[in-house]
C-alpha cells in the first residue's frame, strides 16, 4: 500500500483583489501520478507553487513525508524533496548537461571544479532513467524534450520525491511523449509522486492514476481515474453558470469586411481560415498556447507569414509589418501591455499619438500640438482613464488603466478591423465592463472586432460568434447561442492524434 | 478632469527636464567657484573662447544624445569627425572650391550613418560592436585619403584668401561679437532640438529607446528611425571635422580622437538616460557647457592635464549615480506616500 508523502488542507492564498486559493485540500501518494486539472485560473499553478515555497499560504496545513511544515521558500522545499519542471525550461543553455544540474551546488577538490565526478554521477543519475545523453553535452544544442529530461535528472540529483510537472508536453513531439512517458513509469517505480498538470486530457488514460479537479480556486473532487469519463471532468471542470453580467448589443449582421485564407506561421498558426463581418465580434476561444496570439501577430505583420491572404473589404492587402496593416485599417491591442503595448518611460501623450502620428503631424512631419491635445483628451475622457494629466508616465498608471491607453490609442483612428488580444486580463470588473462597452461601440460602427480571450464566460457573453482554437488549428465554430462551456473546452482540446497506441 | 497646468509648470515637467536644470544649476555653480579662484574666467575673451571650444561638444553631444535616446551607443563619432577633417582637407589641398570639399565630405559621412543604421536597425548588430567597427573603418579612410600622412595647408590648394574665408566661417571669424562656431552649433541645436522633440521622427526615436517591441507594434519602422538617428549622428560629426579642419588649415589624421566618448559625457551630464527613452538637448547642452566650463576653468587655476580629466571622470560618475539615486528614490518613495494618504 502506498504511502501519502504530500498533504495539504485548507490552502488559502490571496493577492489583492483576488481569491487564487479557497480552502484547497490536496493530497499524494508515493508511486502514483496524479492529474491536477482545471481550466486557465483554477488555481492549479498557485497551489503547486504554495507546495514547491514560491508563494506562502495565508491559511492551511502542508504536510510532506508526514511532517509539517510553516513558511516554506523554494530551498527549503528543495531539501525537503519537491522539485518542479516548469512549463518554460530554466536551463543555462551555455553550459553542459552536467553543469546544468549541478548548479549551484557544484562538487569541489580544494578550489578547483571537480568536472569528473560531477560528469560520473551525472551520467549514473541519466543511467537510471535510462536517458542516453552525454553529461558533457551542451544543452542548448538538445531538442526541448531531452532539455526536459536534463530537468527531471537534475531534480532526481537533488533527491526529489515529489516532481511537479506543469504542462511537460506542449513542447513534444509523439515519439518524445512516448519517452517522456517512460520515464514517468520509471519514477513511479522508485515511488516518486508525481503531480502531473495538462489541459490534454486525451493523454491522461496513458500515465495517469488519479485526478484532482479544481475551478475557480476551489477544490472540486478527486477520484481514481479509472472510475470517470473525460465528458465527466469536463464538466467538472467547467461546472457553474456564469454570473457575471455582459453588456451585449444587438446589431445587424452586415456584409463581410476581413477574411484571412490559408494563414500559415511557423508551428503555432497552421491553415488558418475566418471571416469577420460588419456589426459582430467574433470571440476567439482556447486555451492557453492553442495559437489565437501568434495568428493575431501574423495578421498584423508582427511576425512573418508564410503563405495565405488577408482580404480587407473584398481585395487582397499586403502586409508585410505592422505598418502596412495599420494603413490598410487593421490594429491590434496586443496581449501583454508591459512588453508589447505601451513605452511605460514616456507620457500617456505621447503612447496615445504614437501609432497616429500620420494624421496628428503635418505634411511636413510636424506634431500639430492642438490636435494632439485635443485626441488625448478625447481619448483619455471617452475611456473614463484616470490621469490627473497626459503628462503623466504610463508606466505610473494602475493596470486598468493602463490597458486602457494600450486600446484607446487604437480607438483615436479609423480602422475597419480591430484586434484585441485578452484586453480584460489583470483588470478589474468596471474596467472590464467599460472595455465591453468600447468593443460594443464599434461593433455598432460597423467595424469588425476580433476578440481573443482566454475567459470563457466572457466570450460567450460578449461574443457573436466563437471561433476555437486548439494547438495552432481552428477546431470548430459556434454561434453564441449553441455554444455551452462543455462544446467550447471540448474543441479547445482537440489535439492531433499524437500517442501511438 | 483634466486641468490644464500652467505654461511654466507645463515646462518644468517637460519629461527630462529635470536633468537639465540639475546640470543648468551644477554649471552656474562651477562656473562662479572657478571665477572667484581666477576672476579672469569672467572676462569677456574667455566667455567667447569658452563658447566656441563648447561648441564641438554640443555638436558630439547632440549627435550621441540623439543615439542615446534610441537606446543605443555611437562609438563612430570621433572618426567620422576625422574622417570629415581629413577629406575636407585633402580635397582642398587639391583645390577643390571649398562648397565642393564640403558636399563631397558631408555625402561621405552620411554613408557611414546609413552603414551604422542598416547594421543595427536591420541586422540587428549589437551596437556597441557595429559602431565600434565603423570606427576602425572611418579612421582608416581618414588615413587613406592622404596616403597615411597629414595634409598640408588647404591654403596650398586653393589660395590663401579661400582658405582664410574657411577658416573664418568654422573658427576665427565672429559674427555680432560671438565666434561663428557657436552661431553654427546653436543653429544645428535649434534644428535639431526642435526635429526632437516637435516632428514624428522625433517621437519615433524616443518610442523605440522606450520599448522597441511597442514601438513596432505601433506602426514605427525601426530601421528607419535608426537609420535617420544614426543619419543626425554622422551629420554633426562632419560639422566638427569642419570646424576641426578651419581650426587648424589643415587636415590632421588623429582629429576628433575620443570625441565619441566626450558626447556620452555631454548627454549623460545633462539627463540623457544610456539606457534610452528619456533626455532633452536641453540638457546635453547644460552638459557640454559644464563639460568645457570643467576643462577651461580646470585650465585657468592651472590644474595639470592629469587633473583634468580625474575631475571631468568624477564629474560623469556623480551626474549618473545622482540620476540612479534620484529615480531608485522616487520608485521606493511612491507607495510610502499612497499609504500615508489612505491611513489620514
Amino acid at each position: 500500500m502506498s504511502e501519502t508523502i504530500v498533504s495539504m488542507r485548507g490552502i488559502c492564498k490571496s493577492f489583492p483583489g483576488v481569491k487564487a486559493l479557497d480552502h484547497v485540500d490536496f493530497d499524494l501518494r508515493s508511486g502514483e501520478v496524479m492529474a491536477l486539472l482545471g481550466e486557465n485560473g483554477a488555481g492549479k499553478s498557485t497551489l503547486m507553487k504554495v507546495l514547491s515555497g514560491v508563494y506562502q499560504r495565508d491559511e492551511g496545513t502542508l504536510e510532506i513525508f508526514g511532517k509539517q511544515y510553516g513558511d516554506l521558500n523554494p530551498k527549503l522545499a528543495q531539501e525537503v524533496g519537491v522539485a518542479i519542471i516548469h512549463q518554460e525550461l530554466n536551463m543555462c543553455k551555455h553550459l553542459s548537461v552536467a553543469e546544468n544540474m549541478f548548479l549551484g551546488r557544484e562538487k569541489r577538490r580544494g578550489i578547483r571544479l571537480d568536472n569528473a565526478s560531477m560528469e560520473a554521477e551525472a551520467k549514473s543519475i541519466l543511467n537510471e532513467l535510462k536517458i542516453d545523453l552525454d553529461p558533457k553535452q551542451v544543452v542548448g544544442e538538445l531538442p526541448v524534450s531531452k532539455q526536459q529530461m536534463v530537468e527531471i535528472a537534475k531534480a532526481l540529483s537533488t533527491n526529489a520525491r515529489v516532481l511537479i510537472m506543469d504542462e511537460p508536453t506542449s513542447a513534444l513531439t509523439a515519439r518524445e511523449i512516448d519517452d517522456l512517458f517512460r520515464i514517468i513509469q520509471e519514477l513511479k517505480a522508485k515511488g516518486c509522486g508525481i503531480v502531473y498538470i495538462s489541459h490534454r486530457l486525451e493523454e491522461l488514460q496513458h500515465i495517469v492514476d488519479r485526478v484532482t479537479i479544481m475551478r475557480d480556486g476551489q477544490y472540486i473532487t478527486s477520484m481514481d481515474f479509472k472510475d470517470v469519463t473525460l465528458d465527466e471532468i469536463i464538466a467538472y471542470m467547467v461546472g457553474r453558470e456564469i454570473k457575471e453580467k455582459f453588456p451585449r448589443v444587438a446589431c445587424e449582421k452586415g456584409k463581410k469586411v476581413f477574411e484571412v485564407r490559408g494563414l500559415n506561421a511557423g508551428r503555432m498558426v497552421r491553415d488558418i481560415d475566418f471571416s469577420l463581418y460588419e456589426g459582430e465580434i467574433v470571440g476567439f476561444a482556447g486555451l492557453m498556447g492553442a495559437g489565437r496570439t501568434e495568428t493575431t501577430r501574423a495578421i498584423f505583420g508582427v511576425d512573418p507569414k508564410e503563405g495565405g491572404q488577408i482580404i480587407l473589404d473584398g481585395r487582397e492587402v499586403a502586409i508585410r509589418n505592422p505598418k502596412d496593416a495599420i494603413q490598410a485599417g487593421i490594429v491590434l491591442a496586443p496581449e501583454d501591455r508591459k512588453k508589447d503595448g505601451l513605452c511605460t518611460k514616456l507620457s500617456i501623450r505621447h503612447n496615445i499619438a504614437l501609432p497616429n502620428l500620420d494624421f496628428l503631424c503635418n505634411r511636413f512631419g510636424m506634431i500639430r500640438w492642438g490636435k494632439e491635445a485635443e485626441t488625448c483628451d478625447k481619448t483619455v475622457q471617452n475611456l473614463k482613464i484616470k490621469t490627473p494629466n497626459v503628462e503623466i508616465n504610463a508606466a505610473n498608471l494602475s493596470g486598468g488603466n493602463q490597458q486602457k491607453v494600450v486600446v484607446g490609442k487604437w480607438l483615436a483612428r479609423n480602422s475597419r478591423v480591430v484586434i484585441f488580444d485578452e484586453p480584460t486580463r489583470g483588470i478589474d470588473v468596471a474596467a472590464k465592463v467599460e472595455i465591453y462597452h468600447l468593443m460594443n461601440d464599434l461593433k455598432k460602427q460597423g467595424i469588425a472586432v476580433m476578440f481573443v480571450s482566454s475567459e470563457m464566460p466572457e466570450v460567450m457573453g460578449i461574443a457573436d460568434r466563437i471561433i476555437v482554437m486548439c494547438d495552432g488549428r481552428i477546431t470548430g465554430e459556434l454561434m453564441a447561442e449553441d455554444a455551452t462551456q462543455e462544446k467550447i473546452l471540448s474543441l479547445a482540446t482537440q489535439f492531433e492524434k499524437k500517442i501511438a497506441v | 478632469m483634466n486641468t490644464k497646468p500652467n505654461p511654466i509648470k507645463r515646462i518644468l515637467n517637460t519629461r527630462g527636464m529635470g536633468g537639465a536644470l540639475t546640470a543648468f544649476a551644477g554649471l552656474i555653480v562651477i562656473y562662479i567657484a572657478f571665477g572667484i579662484i581666477n576672476p579672469t574666467v569672467f572676462s569677456g575673451q574667455n566667455i567667447m573662447n569658452l563658447l566656441r571650444s563648447m561648441s564641438k561638444y554640443l555638436l558630439i553631444g547632440i549627435g550621441q544624445s540623439y543615439i542615446l535616446i534610441t537606446g543605443n551607443i555611437d562609438l563612430s563619432i570621433g572618426s567620422v569627425a576625422g574622417m570629415s577633417a581629413m577629406i575636407s582637407a585633402t580635397l582642398m589641398t587639391m583645390g577643390v572650391h571649398p562648397i565642393a570639399a564640403i558636399l563631397i565630405t558631408l555625402a561621405c559621412c552620411l554613408v557611414i550613418g546609413v552603414l551604422n543604421g542598416l547594421l543595427v536597425g536591420k541586422w540587428q548588430l549589437p551596437p556597441f560592436i557595429a559602431t565600434l567597427g565603423t570606427m576602425f573603418v572611418a579612421r582608416g579612410v581618414a588615413y587613406i585619403v592622404n596616403g597615411n600622412r597629414n595634409t598640408d595647408a588647404i591654403a596650398s590648394g586653393i589660395g590663401k584668401e579661400a582658405a582664410d574665408t574657411f577658416g573664418n566661417f568654422f573658427y576665427y571669424g565672429s559674427t555680432l561679437g560671438i565666434y561663428n562656431t557657436f552661431w553654427i552649433a546653436i543653429a544645428l541645436f535649434v534644428v535639431f532640438f526642435f526635429l526632437l522633440s516637435g516632428t514624428r521622427t522625433g517621437r519615433h526615436i524616443y518610442a523605440i529607446g522606450s520599448n522597441v517591441d511597442a514601438a513596432k507594434l505601433s506602426g514605427v519602422s525601426v530601421l528607419a528611425t535608426t537609420t535617420k538617428a544614426y543619419l543626425v549622428s554622422a551629420f554633426c560629426s562632419c560639422v566638427v571635422g569642419l570646424i576641426l579642419c578651419g581650426q587648424a588649415g589643415m587636415g590632421n589624421m588623429e582629429a576628433g580622437n575620443m570625441y565619441e566618448m566626450y558626447g556620452v559625457a555631454a548627454g549623460v551630464i545633462g539627463g540623457v538616460s544610456p539606457l534610452g527613452g528619456t533626455g532633452i538637448l536641453l540638457g546635453t547642452l547644460a552638459g557640454a557647457a559644464v563639460w568645457q566650463t570643467l576643462e577651461n576653468g580646470l585650465n585657468m587655476i592651472g590644474a595639470q592635464v592629469g587633473i583634468q580629466r580625474l575631475v571631468i571622470g568624477i564629474i560623469v560618475v556623480v551626474a549618473v549615480f545622482l540620476d540612479v539615486v534620484v529615480r531608485n528614490g522616487a520608485h521606493k518613495k511612491k507607495p510610502a506616500k499612497t499609504g500615508a494618504a489612505k491611513t489620514n
